[in-house]
């Protein structure tokens, strides 16, 4: 299941370098590009603003079939307070482009599943995939606006994990 | 070298892609589909003559054939199964209305609403045209050359429908889709034009001609067929036409597997039907996405390779690496 999680956190993250290079965060003293698994790093204060964070909630198992399917609850989390140079009346359009992104990084709905403990990464047999998202009502905290996307992320268990 | 396999679940798809291609009426020839040759082709790039209609919804297959036992013997008990008749149905909804759904999910034949003449006379399926003007040499699937002259009739967001005149022909007209069927001549010069699926939107307009946002279903046109502006299009319950076509449906699976439903012939059975898709399921009486209902009759066509008679062929491309 960490193969999946991991193959579709950097299929977003190749995506969004695509879609929106300058849409990055300085974290751990390197610059990313501006996503990033709120498990995999030191725990946050608060969200950073203007980047996804990928947050993974619920887990299902369909035992009952030829390969074991897992469902794997993603929740996309964004935030932002628009930018300095238009002392933040921009926020609503800066969270319509991230909503754009979001919607334009899930197409198209697979990724090839890769094992990334292995260097190079290396392929497996299958495909990671999901259906379209649910996307949450915008959350106002003063000049902050937050909205998440919540994806189901299903993977077949190959042998060996 | 050895192969890693898996066992694979059922294919999981997300919705089905439909694909037209026209019948050759008169030769009552169906378009090809070879899954062995074109089955990896891209989705959004069909192989010719398919014409890709998008996403579909509610594709609903169902087999009316029926068979029946051949009893022997006291008590009767059955000794073998024989197909006594063959039919199946097809139902979809089109997501998308353009000329080739309305035409798809009407039980008759399809019209254009031609850009009337100044003046003429009201009519339910679009007044007296007015005067079509000549295609000349030079022309492609998304140019078609003009004179000057008649270039300067159109403009950028025109629609318009190119093919022949009509001078009394009869049977299947229309190219390269037969768009009706005329048991008697008929006067008006731009009837073959009113039902012609030769249509395409003008996307730039200059002094040599007109530039096409989409390629036409005919292919570069001839020089000497005839062009003419269109508004919409028409349709009416009632008529003897049915469209016929050939039908392939893809599924596409999340592991790279693929399904497809390829009728050779399709026949609309119903006449023109809206199914209304509320935007928001949760409240009743607001906006409403009026989807085309197509259900079709399928025919039959007999396979050259043991000549059985079929109406459908449904193939599956595994995914890579699955058991079979």
């Amino acid at each position: 299941m960490q193969n999946a999680k991991d193959s579709f956190y950097v299929a977003l993250r190749t995506r969004l370098v695509a879609i929106n290079p300058e849409r990055t965060i300085l974290l751990r003293g390197a610059v990313r590009p501006g996503i990033l698994v709120e498990e995999a790093e030191a725990p946050f204060p608060q969200l950073p603003n203007d980047v996804y964070v990928l947050r993974w909630l619920a887990l299902g198992l369909d035992l009952d079939l030829g390969a074991a399917m897992a469902a794997e609850e993603c929740e996309i989390i964004y935030q932002t307070c628009g930018t300095q140079s238009f002392g933040g009346l921009d926020r609503g359009r800066a969270l319509s482009q991230m909503d754009e992104e979001i919607a334009a990084m899930l197409q198209p709905f697979y990724t090839p599943k890769l094992n990334y403990t292995a260097q190079p990464a290396a392929p497996m047999l299958t495909n990671v995939f999901w259906d379209e998202p649910g996307f949450t009502p915008i959350a106002i905290n003063r000049d902050r606006l937050t909205r998440s996307a919540k994806v189901v992320v299903y993977s077949y268990q190959e042998q060996g994990e | 070298m050895a192969a890693n396999w898996y066992s694979a679940p059922a294919p999981v798809t997300r919705r089905v892609r439909a694909y037209f291609a026209p019948v050759n009426r008169a030769t009552q020839t169906p378009a090809l589909f070879d899954p062995s040759e074109q089955g990896a082709f891209l989705l959004d790039a069909p192989p010719a003559p398919w014409i890709s209609l998008g996403w579909i919804e509610g594709f609903t297959r169902k087999s009316a054939s029926k068979t029946s036992p051949v009893l022997t013997g006291i008590p009767a008990m059955t000794l073998e199964q024989v197909r006594e008749t063959l039919q199946a149905q097809v139902t979809l909804q089109f997501l998308s209305w353009t000329k080739l759904t309305m035409a798809l999910a009407t039980g008759s034949q399809h019209m254009n609403l031609l850009a009337p003449a100044t003046g003429a006379s009201a009519a339910a399926d679009g007044a007296q045209a007015a005067a079509a003007v000549t295609v000349q040499t030079g022309s492609t699937a998304t140019f078609i050359a003009l004179n000057s002259l008649d270039a300067a009739k159109f403009a950028p967001g025109s629609i318009v429908a190119l093919d022949v005149d009509n001078t009394g022909q009869t049977g299947f007209v229309g190219s390269p889709v037969s768009g009706a069927y005329l048991r008697a001549a008929l006067t008006d010069v731009d009837y073959i034009r009113r039902i012609t699926f030769n249509v395409a939107l003008v996307s730039a307009v200059a002094t040599a001609g007109l530039t096409l946002a989409e390629p036409l279903i005919g292919g570069a046109p001839a020089a000497g067929l005839k062009l003419q502006a269109l508004s919409g299009f028409v349709d009416r319950e009632g008529g003897s036409f049915y469209q016929e076509w050939s039908a392939l449906f893809v599924m596409q699976g999340s592991q790279g597997d693929r399904v497809f439903f390829y009728y050779p012939r399709l026949q609309t059975m119903t006449s023109a039907e809206e199914t209304p898709l509320a935007l928001d399921a949760k409240r009743k009486g607001g906006l409403e996405r009026v989807l085309l209902k197509g259900e079709f009759l399928a025919l039959p066509v007999t396979d050259p390779l043991d000549g059985e008679h079929v109406l459908c062929y449904r193939s599956f491309l595994p995914a890579p690496a699955t058991l079979v």
